[in-house]
């Protein structure tokens, strides 16, 4: 916690983000905006990306810590920063480690009595927009000290598990001249084209009037010379900027994750919306460009809490791809067939999920259901307290199916991790839904399918630990299955055989991944997080455009050595020890791809790929 | 307001909704069943009354409703006749209420509910009120339901004026409160005997 010293250097602070103007009326500020672009190089071509972002250099270079960066678009003290952070790192390493440790993904590395106790030294005094400056500086000391017993209260639970984490939106009490609104390490907002908040991540969205203006007019301005703002880099972050019609989506980042990944978060935000409201919203915006969006979002916001808090631990979100809950084959299909049974009598989508997790899912045919849509739903459905109290029927759009329309969704828990979800575009359909769902349930019970569900989730997914070694590849055979209890020479370090970490495998044709449980010594939400941002980054760098399919990637840092193999119909993602072996990293990811082979019926929904219906 | 153009027009169509698929089993003049839709502003407390009634809880942190809950209960009124009431928990968020004919059409009972402490919400209980004398059924039964009784010193709307809204519009009026479980009963009672009786011969 005593970082902010060597990241940040607020006293140098020149040029802030400011809101240029208390109106947030774009035509009426822009040459105000024009020098505002100017005193942040934006105008500056190479500080603009068109989108090829070829100067991109985020894969490679590994400081995670950047900890402390002020998000503030502050361009005029870049180089106080970068500096502050590169001389920082190796101290910052040890802290996050400690101290700051397994915090969930809204981490501020701050201190408040490191802070100027006025945010008017930072260049705010007087240029503050709608939002009450008067009351700023109480504001953002309180904010402050809320923060630091907030932070240490998360790094106690969070850890645990992520159940711990508890979805809601945070921190409403700060605006954009809160000093620790300043210091969070990624922002997102949504806003609208002309410059109304929809959503913050964090402060009061009202509050946020000027700063969104100031987003609209950087995006206004871009566009009006013919162009697309894509990507604006600022010392450790990154801007980045997707325009969905009416809708203005940013994030301001300096947690080091790529840009396409960001991009991709943005993408998922803005489903998440359309999700909620159809993209028929748009037309509001056709018929009253001022029109505010925030009522129609009103007690959404652990909706989206939920699904920004999902960046940093569900790889579905950067996969693209959904994970089953591993299950004997017969149970899954049981649950399938009657799925199906039900999809045949009208209904467009059937599934029954644990958590996050698939068990089974049906669908009419030629309907298909995207893995997006299914994350997005099933966060939706997760992040809803009210789901669990009652049977619901509810209106719910699906962005990848149909963006336009609502389907009707009857949602009903089982028990407090299984549940099943039925889509209709019936909006009478309700009680022949719940018939559906009582089928649904009676088979459940018959085959046991819920004892099951809970075993599986009691005794977790695959375990590296559990691989069964080729014994051509060990020097004392012992029993595979017993992997954990049994002495192992060969390998290094804890985790799997020599020196597996954590795999991940994506069926390319089945849309679906199955991922290790996190073993030792991935143990902690931080190096959990951190290992999949360095997935993330693995990930981008199989996909780029333009580059090429590549094959295999071998990977090493002082972190983790990772190895990823594409092929046409599997990716596979390993990490290992740093100081593994290369050859043998190689051999076992051959055996890890047979182990997924082995027992594909347990850990895949098979016949049943989205696509392939 | 601004989901209205949102939906898909057969939400508005002819559709009688949500009507109960147990028709077939028709209730007889012991045994009434009834549709119950409970309306009004978000945070009023209308899934908290509604909890109180069939489950007795009481869970004072807010879990906003998505769309509309189902639950149903039976309770037996002192003339020995049974009411079985299907309610629509709907949801007061302004997105929803566009689709609020959906779950109230057909209902032989609409419960408005506003919060004591809220003006704002007893004003959405008005627009409300107009919009079911407009689309409602026009035998539906009305109640208007002051919530949060138990916060009576912070009350913003007297109990005159719900006595008055509700006598204007031919509504039977109570001030409830979920957390103390005051009136709860009563009010479901109260609609079990106001329910019109089917004729004995039928």
């Amino acid at each position: 916690m005593m970082t902010s010293d060597l990241s940040s250097s607020p006293s140098s602070s020149g040029t802030e983000f400011a809101d240029p103007n208390p109106s947030t009326d774009p035509e009426t500020n822009s040459e105000r905006v024009q020098s505002q672009l100017e005193s942040m190089n934006l105008s500056e071509p190479s500080e603009v990306s068109d989108g090829s972002h070829t100067d991109y250099s985020g894969g490679d270079d590994d400081d995670e810590n950047a900890g402390a960066v002020e998000v503030a678009l502050s361009n005029g003290n870049e180089g106080g920063v970068s500096n502050g952070c590169v001389a920082g790192t190796s101290v910052e390493e040890e802290i996050e480690g400690g101290e700051a440790s397994s915090r969930a993904e809204y981490p501020v590395e701050m201190e408040a009595g490191e802070e100027p106790p006025s945010p008017t030294s930072s260049g705010y005094d007087g240029e503050r927009g709608s939002s009450g400056g008067a009351t700023s500086t109480y504001k953002a000391d309180d904010a402050s000290e809320d923060e630091i017993r907030e932070a240490n209260v998360d790094g106690d639970t969070a850890s645990q598990h992520e159940a711990a984490w508890l979805p809601g939106k945070r921190h409403v009490d700060e605006d954009d001249a809160s000093i620790s609104w300043r210091k969070r390490k990624k922002h997102f907002f949504i806003l609208s084209n002309s410059g109304k908040p929809i959503y913050s991540r964090y402060g009061d969205e009202h509050k946020l009037a000027g700063f969104s203006a100031t987003l609209q007019a950087i995006i206004s301005f871009v566009e009006n010379g013919g162009d697309r703002v894509n990507l604006v880099k600022a010392g450790k972050h990154q801007v980045v900027f997707l325009v969905k019609g009416p809708i203005y989506l940013v994030c301001i980042s300096c947690t080091d994750e790529t840009y396409e990944y960001l991009r991709g978060q943005l993408d998922l935000l803005y489903g998440q919306m359309i999700l909620i409201l159809t993209k028929s919203i748009d037309r509001c915006f056709e018929k009253n460009a001022k029109f505010d969006m925030t009522p129609l979002l009103g007690g959404t916001e652990a909706v989206f809490s939920s699904l920004v808090h999902s960046f940093s631990w569900n790889p579905a979100t950067f996969l693209h791809a959904y994970t089953c809950l591993p299950l004997p084959f017969g149970s899954r299909q049981a649950t399938g067939t009657v799925l199906q049974d039900v999809c045949a009598s009208g209904v467009l989508f059937a599934l029954v999920m644990c958590r996050h997790k698939v068990v089974s899912l049906a669908g009419a045919q030629k309907a298909s259901l995207h893995p997006d849509d299914l994350l997005l739903l099933s966060n939706f459905v997760m992040s809803s307290e009210s789901f669990r109290t009652s049977e619901s029927f509810s209106p719910i759009c699906l962005p990848r199916y149909n963006p336009q329309a609502f389907l009707h969704a009857y949602v009903h828990f089982f028990d407090d991790d299984t549940y099943v979800m039925l889509l209709t575009t019936r909006s009478d359909a309700f009680y022949h839904l719940k018939d559906c769902r009582i089928r649904i349930e009676a088979v459940l019970l018959k085959s046991n399918v819920l004892s099951s569900i809970q075993r599986s989730i009691a005794e977790g997914g695959m375990r590296v630990e559990d691989l069964p070694i080729d014994r051509l590849l060990r020097q004392k055979p012992n029993q595979g299955q017993a992997g954990h209890e049994s002495p192992r020479d060969v390998s290094v370090g804890t985790g799997g055989p020599f020196g597996l970490w954590h795999f991940m495998y994506r069926s390319i044709y089945l849309d679906q991944y199955i991922s290790s449980e996190f073993s030792p010594p991935v143990t902690s939400h931080r190096q959990q997080k951190s290992l999949y941002r360095a997935y993330q980054k693995l990930y981008a760098s199989m996909h780029e455009n333009g580059l090429g399919p590549h094959k295999t990637q071998y990977r090493r840092d002082e972190n983790y050595t990772l190895l990823c193999w594409v092929t046409p119909d599997f990716e596979l993602y390993a990490a290992f020890d740093p100081l593994a072996d290369k050859a043998m990293a190689i051999k076992i990811c051959n055996q890890v791809c047979q182990r997924v082979k082995d027992v594909e019926n347990e850990v895949f929904l098979q016949g049943a790929s989205p696509f392939s219906w | 307001m601004g989901c209205a153009a949102s939906l898909p027009d057969r939400n508005s169509g002819a559709l009688n909704g949500l009507s109960s698929s147990e028709n077939a089993a028709p209730a007889d003049a012991k045994n009434l069943r009834v549709k119950l839709v409970l309306l009004g502003d978000s945070g009023v407390g209308k899934s908290c009354i509604v909890l109180r009634f069939v489950r007795g809880q009481f869970d004072a942190t807010s879990k906003v409703t998505v769309g509309a809950s189902f639950l149903s209960q039976t309770i037996a009124l002192q003339d020995s006749t049974t009411v079985k009431f299907e309610i629509w928990d709907t949801a007061g968020q302004e997105r929803y209420s566009a689709l609020a004919p959906l779950y109230y059409r057909g209902a032989g009972v609409a419960v408005i509910v506003y919060d004591i402490t809220s003006p704002e919400s007893f004003k959405k209980a008005q627009y409300w009120v107009k919009e079911l004398q407009k689309h409602g059924s026009p035998d539906i039964v009305m109640v208007l339901v002051g919530n949060k009784a138990d916060l009576h010193e912070r009350r913003e709307v007297p109990t005159e004026d719900g006595m008055e809204l509700a006598e204007k519009n031919g509504m039977f009026f109570i001030e409830t409160s979920a957390k103390t479980a005051d009136n709860i009963n009563q009010l479901f009672e109260e609609i079990g005997k106001r329910l019109p009786r089917p004729a004995p011969s039928s």
